[in-house]
């Protein structure tokens, strides 16, 4: 029983550790923070302007991917096809632009696409019950084939379309870290203040309950997968406009296992209904600032693939102990 | 008398400078079955933790057979015979009641496993506590009464000598409750020194030997069950006197609030009816898990029924659809609040208001406005809470419970379905939960209550329906009829 002289009882003072502990997302931020410095200190082509705006450009594409991600595992839901949409949404619009269609036309026929990826995605995983990781990982494997078979295993050029997106700077920025940032900052206010935003927490944690509240959960559940398809072709077009070509390799598994560990580093649970765009952030900051400075250190490749498995393991075990450090 | 296996001697705790226990001592006997009582929040739930090693007392000693034990922990417990069962069933449910029995404890010859011995040992565990349960059923099969019994028998045959048993006949009907009572009784004469948590003061009058009651972490009354009463263990528990009693209401108005007519579901319903007029009370009272358990899952839309029609205020509800079912007025208040009723993760606000939101089809939140919404509603249901705003998997279960009825009942319903609203909930809690359902009537709302247990039906209701086997068996006025009338008619198709 609580009884009211407790609850009248001042707290006590935070000691200056409570204090540090409670900002959010210390351990990744420690993380980031060292790697920034540990680089800075070795190699003077890290903090290089030029550098920095590639790697701002860089992460931009995971940062998109990784916003519908987030959203959508806070509802307890999952796509791994993401970076197969990506790639499919590249070869498309690339094939087009080739073949001389209007860029408007192309946006609008290849994230139509990509948003119809996702509704099939939310339809097979809402309505057959058959688990998020199962039926997207099926899916992300179909479309990586029908992206190669789009461009028929070429590269395909795209000359100068899209370069306004691709290379273009405003203010000194790229682009397409406008484009990354917008996404990011609508994402982090409608997880915050909308219905729908809301309404993913509660599916994330509980469905049953979520659903007798008067929950439409599963109206939500394709708006998220449908949303998750529409970003994964606008980050699809970020990409090809970067790149200015579709290749094999293109998007595909590899950037969909990035984006999935940036979204875990940055804490949001794979059990859904928990997590946050800042920690998002955090993740595919620290994953493109490692892979930067790596190439930078020219560190072979295969040393590569191993930093980046510990730094996810470091981060996701920093991020664990403050959250019990809380409790 | 025999000397104590187990004492704990002025032990303290506290957790951020808030004390849990202050200063308590208590000694648990061989043969002797101990309740410990006290409200949601008292200190029992860090108690039990501290004797059973999952948490280190601040101050204070605990000696095992005279012995002082520093430094215990669960696996230490365990070894010196301090086992503890704990409220919510810690059983593999897909393993067989034998394996569960021998978990981490698998007779094996070599690495390979002797199936014999795991099943002939176990099930020689359970008959020596006289418990009739095949050890090669699968234990997610079983009653929750039954696999309480076989999580007794494992820590019986683990060597336990102070079992530990937190709210064993919570959420049990009165026949599954009184079969725990008995294996109690057994373990007891078996010299087995019983620690038993419950809620219900009769039970524990009936059941215990010796009484403690805490109170904000302290004790405040410990001796024989014989030496205290009813009243007396209230005030001991609350600090004041608290009384439940039925209001006297005023008759209910001619309209039907909720007809349910020839509902038929599987083998838990069988073309059950009632009619629960406006501002009146009606439960239906049955074993858990019969008929009245199923009427949640109908009404609220989460289940089809096999046939049958139910209305509000005159109008047919679309059979399995939630929508409806809200959109109908009718709330439904479910006795599983882990499961069917709150978010954990999510804050007493956001709980509180998640449906009342979702009904008045708001689409942004500001969280400014999110706290001073709800805060009407907190109060209303008296929730308290340490901290301001927490995730409601931080509260008590009584808080917890007002927190599912504010959600609800904060909407303006009609009618309501409550199915067991004073489960595992302290006695203030309680009265306080009896005096918000009373006020429901007042405002003409049609209460259809579906319980497990007598007393609750006793206290809240106007009419009663009697189910057993998914049929109804009879229908009474509630004060034209004693307690002991209604068990027996409770149990009374069962022979």
């Amino acid at each position: 029983m609580t009884s009211p002289s407790t609850l009248a009882k001042p707290k006590p003072a935070a000691s200056p550790l409570a204090r540090l502990r409670s900002i959010p997302h210390l351990g990744l931020l420690a993380v980031l923070i060292a790697i920034v410095i540990f680089a800075s200190v070795r190699t003077d082509a890290f903090l290089n302007p030029n550098n920095l705006i590639n790697v701002a450009r860089q992460v931009s594409v995971v940062a998109v991917i990784a916003a519908g991600l987030t959203l959508l595992m806070v509802a307890g839901g999952m796509d791994f096809s993401m970076g197969g949409n990506v790639a499919v949404t590249t070869a498309v619009a690339a094939q087009m632009l080739s073949h001389g269609w209007s860029t408007a036309v192309t946006l609008a026929v290849s994230i139509a696409l990509s948003i119809a990826v996702g509704l099939v995605n939310g339809a097979v995983v809402t309505f057959t019950r058959v688990a998020p990781f199962v039926a997207t990982l099926a899916t992300a494997t179909l479309l990586d084939g029908v992206a190669l078979l789009v461009i028929d295993g070429m590269s395909i050029s795209i000359d100068d379309h899209l370069s306004t997106l691709g290379n273009g700077k405003t203010l000194g920025l790229p682009n397409l870290t406008f484009v990354a940032a917008l996404v990011l900052a609508v994402t982090a206010f409608v997880m915050r203040y909308t219905t729908f935003g809301r309404d993913a927490f509660a599916i994330g944690g509980n469905e049953d309950v979520a659903r007798l509240s008067g929950i439409n959960v599963v109206r939500d559940k394709l708006l998220l997968y449908g949303l998750a398809g529409a970003l994964s072709g606008l980050a699809g077009i970020m990409l090809l406009s970067r790149l200015a070509a579709s290749s094999p390799g293109t998007g595909g598994l590899q950037l969909q296992l990035t984006a999935v560990a940036a979204v875990v580093i940055g804490g949001t649970s794979l059990a859904g209904g928990k997590g946050t765009i800042g920690g998002t952030i955090l993740g595919v900051l620290l994953l493109g600032v490692v892979a930067n400075v790596l190439n930078l250190l020219q560190i072979s490749s295969y040393y590569q693939q191993i930093s980046v498995g510990a730094v996810l393991l470091v981060a996701a075990v920093a991020n664990l102990m403050q959250s019990r450090g809380k409790h | 008398m025999r000397p104590p296996v187990l004492r704990v001697l002025g032990v303290s705790k506290s957790f951020g400078g808030a004390a849990a226990l202050r200063n308590v001592s208590v000694e648990f006997r061989p043969g002797e079955v101990h309740a410990l009582m006290g409200m949601n929040g008292a200190g029992k739930s860090t108690l039990v933790q501290i004797i059973s090693g999952a948490l280190n007392p601040d101050e204070g000693l605990l000696e095992v057979d005279g012995h002082t034990q520093n430094h215990l922990t669960p696996r230490r417990a365990r070894r010196v015979g301090i086992s503890c069962v704990p409220q919510r069933r810690e059983l593999v449910m897909t393993l067989t009641v034998a394996e569960n029995i021998m978990l981490g404890d698998l007779p094996a010859s070599g690495s390979m496993v002797r199936w014999n011995r795991v099943r002939a040992t176990a099930q020689r565990a359970l008959t020596d506590l006289g418990i009739a349960i095949d050890a090669d059923a699968v234990a997610g099969d079983l009653t929750v009464a039954e696999q309480t019994m076989v999580e007794v028998a494992r820590e019986v045959r683990r060597g336990g000598r102070v079992l530990i048993l937190d709210e064993p006949t919570a959420c049990l009907g009165p026949e599954a409750a009184a079969q725990i009572r008995e294996l109690v009784l057994r373990l007891r004469d078996n010299g087995v020194a019983i620690v038993f948590i419950s809620h219900h003061i009769s039970e524990v009058l009936h059941l215990a030997d010796r009484i403690t009651v805490l109170r904000d972490g302290q004790v405040t009354w410990a001796g024989l069950a014989k030496e205290t009463d009813e009243k007396g263990l209230v005030r001991d528990m609350v600090g004041r006197d608290v009384v439940s009693r039925r209001p006297v209401r005023p008759a209910g108005s001619p309209d039907v609030g909720i007809s349910i007519r020839r509902l038929c579901d599987g083998r838990f319903l069988d073309r059950f009816d009632v009619d629960v007029r406006r501002g009146e009370i009606v439960a239906v009272l049955g074993p858990a898990g019969d008929a009245q358990s199923r009427l949640f899952d109908l009404l609220s839309g989460r289940r089809r029924p096999d046939s049958g029609t139910v209305s509000i205020g005159g109008r047919a509800v679309r059979p399995g659809r939630i929508a409806h079912s809200l959109a109908s007025g009718l709330r439904c208040v479910t006795g599983d609040r882990r499961r069917l009723g709150l978010i954990p993760g999510l804050t007493i606000d956001e709980n509180v208001l998640l449906a009342q939101d979702r009904l008045e089809g708001r689409r942004l939140h500001r969280w400014g406005r999110l706290a001073e919404r709800a805060a009407p509603l907190r109060d209303d249901y008296r929730v308290v809470s340490l901290v301001r705003n927490p995730p409601v998997e931080q509260l008590s279960g009584g808080n917890q419970q007002k927190v599912l009825l504010a959600k609800w009942l904060g909407t303006a319903p009609s009618a309501v379905l409550l199915e067991d609203p004073t489960n595992g909930v302290d006695v203030a809690a309680m009265a306080e939960i009896h005096s918000l359902v009373d006020g429901l009537t007042g405002q003409g709302v049609a209460v259809l209550l579906a319980s497990s247990s007598a007393e609750e039906v006793m206290r809240l209701a106007d009419r009663v329906v009697v189910v057993r086997d998914g049929r109804r068996i009879a229908e009474y006025q509630v004060d034209r009829i004693t307690r002991d009338e209604l068990l027996a008619a409770t149990l009374g198709g069962a022979l």
